[in-house]
């Protein structure tokens, strides 16, 4: 019988149909699923930072659209942030978007300040409500998670000699030695800062960004198939993807303390 | 068969030019020949079921792989479609003098003016050197600026590790410090690791064995924990990681860098 059916040209016919029309809805409701992440995203941002009217001093709410009155937020927003971080004793960096640079600094003294060559920042970062991300922006970002080519402390293991004459001085470090730089910083809040070489010395710098990018992409697309699956709206995470030069994508790197602090002016 | 009568014909009148007829011909023939070519398709059935199902092998590779460039490309683009939450920016002259607009803009204002002096005020006007332990480079600073900069050695991040499980991990410590002593002179109390590093048995604490002169330079600087500001005998390994921690420099920098620190003037680290 099964025979019969698989000769069968209608048979045939109708299983393309059917095969065809799953694999469609399939996608579809993938897709929607997806492209609803960042609308609950953005509602979960708008949820947390709206402002609260006083009711003892009502303010005119027109004031939060007023251009003169957004320019100063956001430069107070910064200032708090920055002013948090150096607080914090330790050793953090600040993405100033509109002049495209990153700054490294240490208890607000800059020690390292670098031009960003390409930049692209997600919608919502970028043309969400004014006033919500300025508030957003007002705390700083927390590093919780990295993933990166380069390690964060390049150790070398050392067994001691036993005596004399096992000794052998050290070398002189291959500093002619190439490794790609390229990371992901995933913030406590959801966004994430990829930071990507922006030049490509040695032949194989390309394929490796094309590796990091595409694992990157495959797990979050993993991520998003699993709480699909279970008819849930997948995590969107509003990233800032940026381009610095090799070198000092791995000063920023290396100089960043696991669990550090990022502040970003846009 | 038509096309038989239309060609050969004689009493066939001639109303095109005899160059269209001609196209007629060998569109006719072509024509011909592909039904043929399909019909001799159709009629060697092994060649036919092979290319038949290699047109299915194809698409079945083809449409997961369209599948799945859509998710991890297609999808991610069209979540970054505006959504239309942009703010709407506005410049009512009505709103501006308002009274209580007014009042906002002098408290944002006086809130910067105030956040700013905070923050400059961590910017030290003291002297202070930065050091850049990815490069091994340093920068030098008084009154705010830039005077000398040059290379340095810091920590080779090597970690040296015993049979009995003792390890020490030679790494610049990264961070704000400050200067806490300063030396002319300086001699070096060899620490326990420097001998294991060598195979050498570790002679007791204070066996003048221990100090060993002329190897730090003219002048050290303490930035604590045992970590130090001195000068080398391995000049040619500036610039490179290769100390035990401490951050080695030239003798004229070296130079330059104690007569400029003070005592309690900040060192940054990263």
């Amino acid at each position: 019988m099964g025979t019969e059916n698989e000769n069968n040209p209608n048979f045939r016919k109708t299983l393309v149909i059917t095969l065809t029309s799953i694999i469609g809805a399939v996608l579809v409701y993938f897709s929607v699923m997806c492209i609803l992440a960042p609308v609950r995203k953005l509602q979960e941002i708008n949820e947390k930072y709206t402002f609260q009217p006083d009711a003892k001093n009502k303010i005119d709410e027109r004031i939060y659209s007023d251009s003169a009155y957004l320019k100063l937020l956001k430069e107070k927003s910064f200032l708090q942030s920055r002013i948090a971080m150096a607080e914090s004793d330790s050793i953090y960096v600040t993405v100033n978007i509109p002049d495209s640079t990153i700054d490294l600094e240490i208890c607000g003294v800059v020690v390292h300040s670098t031009k960003i060559q390409k930049m692209s920042i997600s919608n919502i970062i970028k043309s969400g409500n004014e006033y919500i991300i300025s508030s957003m922006l007002s705390k700083p970002f927390s590093i919780d998670n990295s993933f990166s080519t380069i390690p964060k402390e390049p150790l070398m293991i050392k067994m001691a000699p036993k005596d004399t004459s096992e000794y052998i001085p050290d070398v002189v470090p291959d500093t002619a030695y190439h490794e790609p730089v390229n990371y992901v910083l995933e913030m406590s809040n959801g966004t994430r800062i990829f930071v990507y070489q922006a030049e490509f010395p040695h032949p194989g710098d390309k394929m490796h960004l094309f590796k990091f990018d595409m694992k990157y992409r495959l797990q979050d697309a993993f991520n998003a198939l699993k709480r699909i699956l279970v008819f849930k709206v997948p995590d969107y995470h509003p990233f800032i993807k940026i381009r610095i030069p090799m070198a000092d994508a791995k000063i920023i790197y290396r100089a960043l303390p696991v669990h550090g602090q990022i502040s970003v002016y846009r | 068969m038509e096309n038989d009568n239309i060609i050969y014909d004689p009493e066939q009148p001639v109303t095109e030019p005899e160059q269209t007829g001609k196209t007629e011909v060998e569109e006719a023939v072509l024509s011909e020949e592909k039904k043929s070519f399909w019909k001799r398709l159709q009629d060697n059935k092994k060649l036919f079921g092979i290319l038949h199902r290699l047109f299915f092998i194809l698409i079945g590779i083809l449409i997961p792989f369209i599948i799945f460039l859509f998710a991890i490309y297609t999808v991610p683009a069209l979540q970054e479609i505006p959504t239309g939450g942009k703010t709407r920016l506005v410049n009512s002259e009505e709103l501006k003098q308002s009274a209580s607009y007014k009042k906002q803009i002098i408290l944002m204002k006086k809130d910067i003016d105030r956040l700013n002096i905070k923050y400059n005020n961590y910017t030290t006007g003291q002297s202070y050197v930065v050091i850049n332990t990815t490069d091994n480079f340093f920068y030098l600073y008084k009154n705010k600026k830039l005077i000398r900069s040059g290379h340095c050695s810091t920590g080779s991040y090597m970690m040296l590790k015993t049979e009995e499980g003792r390890s020490w991990v030679f790494k610049t410590p990264k961070g704000k410090r400050s200067i806490q002593g300063k030396t002319t002179h300086p001699y070096w109390h060899r620490s326990d690791w420097s001998y294991i590093e060598e195979g050498s048995p570790v002679p007791p604490k204070d066996d003048p064995s221990r100090y060993e002169y002329g190897v730090l330079g003219d002048y050290s600087m303490s930035i604590g924990d045992g970590y130090m500001i001195h000068g080398t005998i391995y000049k040619r390994f500036l610039g490179m990681p290769v100390t035990h921690g401490c951050v080695r420099l030239n003798d004229e920098d070296l130079d330059a860098v104690f007569h400029t620190l003070n005592i309690g003037s900040k060192v940054y680290i990263f």
